[in-house]
């Protein structure tokens, strides 16, 4: 998997760039597979997790106004890239797993080196790319649907809202984007080696396509929840102001 | 490939997945899967052996997940020693349900329909017809009951690791609140009916996986490539049942009562 990822990363600054138009489609068909799960899903996340639990402690203390800069800890720095992460590669890199599988089984792959084309910068590469840039910005579309739940359960307390934004705005901070989205990035990367490099070495017929994705699935949520937990670590001991509640 | 493919996909499928899942179920309930009861036992170790160190491992990280991002807050706060209370209610009530359905989801649910689905394209479900075995006892029935059997202690002890990550995260790696002074408060903010209510979050999603995955598989067509198209879709489809399930529980269990010892 190590030796994919460096082949991945030289091919994608050597030149020849042949993969624009593949990346393009790639970023397309992501695009349409995650919208509708990932909506559901950080809605239903944002909603019963931080919203109704955190909701559930501070209306005990009658400071149901704090919810806002919870989120910012909870939805910002934890659960939208973590959700972002289980999706994607739930959604679509199984799908990446099974097309590359289904190429590898009907032996396209060696068909293509036959040819002379390189299936890792033809195939690999512009999925990489496609999923790290996805991933990165399907972080800000869960925010604000994360959020949106957050408001959910405000509403389901029958607070009114302004409470909730002035804490949220207040406890935001650049920081916190830019971590949250950095992560998502490398999430995107580490979820588009793990899924190319069991697709790519599928075998077995019917079984085997089937088992690789589910190999492909299991990897990379260890692989991305590791990663995490080392991130979120360094993050907060090295940036110790973000963790001041204002 | 549209953008409104998935919606729709979901849509065709969904009332039948709810048949498919109550006739599996019915089918459990009146017995007639105690014929198999061998193969249900052997789909029980299947689950012991295959999934039980993969459910863990996930707890495990997410309770120190759930451990630095408590010991971090209660800091903010000023109540470092308050630690324990994020802890439990993140570890008990939210976390540890979703890690065991993510990993539900994606070992045991595309497990399931990667090795029905390849029995269905090698025509062996047929087969097992024409043998006057019911494959829907047989295969789906079968593998329902071995998680039912085996599934809620391995959520146990997978809320134990995570109890442990978090212990480790808090008082041994972040080290601002003792040993005792952590159990203290940790204990306090829960009871046995929020194990209860969490291990009823954790079966309601682990029962949906199976079935899911059952029907994913029972139903594959279409070649190898059918196969990892099958598994894909029903990675989603867990996705997503999971988030709503894990949603509804809390609303249920916790949503008009904390179950928190503040105040009267």
């Amino acid at each position: 998997m190590m030796i994919l990822a460096g082949k991945t990363l030289t091919a994608v600054v050597k030149p020849p760039y042949p993969y624009g138009g593949e990346f393009i489609s790639q970023f397309l068909f992501a695009l349409q597979l995650c919208w509708f799960p990932m909506m559901i899903s950080t809605i239903a996340f944002g909603f019963g997790a931080p919203g109704l639990q955190a909701a559930n402690f501070l209306s005990l203390f009658g400071a149901l106004d704090r919810l806002g800069g919870f989120f910012i800890l909870a939805s910002v720095r934890e659960f939208a890239p973590f959700v972002t992460a289980v999706v994607v590669a739930g959604v679509a890199g199984t799908a990446i797993t099974a097309d590359l599988g289904a190429r590898k089984i009907r032996e396209e792959l060696d068909a293509l080196q036959v040819l002379g084309v390189d299936p890792i910068k033809n195939l690999v590469v512009p999925r990489f790319l496609a999923l790290m840039l996805i991933t990165g910005l399907m972080d800000i579309y869960a925010l604000l649907f994360g959020i949106s739940g957050g408001i959910f359960a405000e509403i389901a307390y029958g607070q009114p809202l302004g409470g909730f934004f002035a804490t949220l705005f207040n406890n935001a901070s650049v920081t916190d984007l830019w971590g949250s989205i950095l992560k998502c990035t490398m999430f995107g990367a580490i979820i588009a080696v793990v899924c190319s490099y069991k697709g790519m070495n599928a075998s077995g017929g019917a079984e085997g396509v089937g088992r690789a994705v589910n190999e492909a699935v299991v990897i990379a949520f260890l692989g991305v929840f590791a990663f995490n937990y080392v991130f979120t670590q360094t993050l907060l001991a090295t940036n110790p102001e973000i963790s001041v509640i204002k | 490939m549209g953008w409104l493919a998935v919606p729709r996909d979901w849509l065709d499928s969904l009332g039948e997945i709810a048949r498919f899942g109550g006739r599996v179920m019915i089918l459990v309930f009146n017995g007639r899967v105690f014929h198999f009861f061998g193969e249900a036992l052997r789909q029980a170790g299947i689950l012991i052996l295959g999934s039980a160190i993969v459910i863990w491992g996930l707890t495990f990280i997410l309770g120190l997940q759930c451990g630095i991002e408590g010991a971090y807050f209660s800091r903010s706060v000023g109540a470092p020693s308050n630690a324990g209370v994020f802890a439990a209610w993140c570890d008990l009530r939210e976390v540890i349900p979703y890690a065991f359905g993510y990993m539900m989801a994606a070992k045991v649910g595309t497990g399931i329909v990667a090795e029905l689905g390849s029995m269905r394209i090698s025509d062996e479900i047929d087969a097992l017809e024409v043998m006057g075995v019911q494959p829907m006892i047989y295969l789906c029935a079968t593998r329902l009951l071995g998680a039912w059997l085996t599934l809620p202690f391995i959520y146990l002890a997978g809320i134990g690791v995570g109890y442990f990550a978090s212990y480790l995260a808090v008082v041994e790696q972040v080290g601002e609140v003792s040993s005792g002074g952590y159990f203290l408060i940790f204990w306090m903010f829960q009871n046995p009916p929020d194990l209860i209510f969490s291990l009823t979050k954790g079966m309601v999603m682990a029962t949906a996986i199976v079935l899911v995955g059952c029907y994913y598989g029972y139903n594959a067509a279409g070649g190898p490539v059918g196969v990892g198209t099958a598994t894909a879709k029903s990675m989603v489809l867990n996705i997503v049942l999971v988030h709503i399930i894990g949603m509804m529980g809390t609303l249920i269990f916790w949503g008009a009562n904390p179950r928190a010892p503040i105040g009267g």
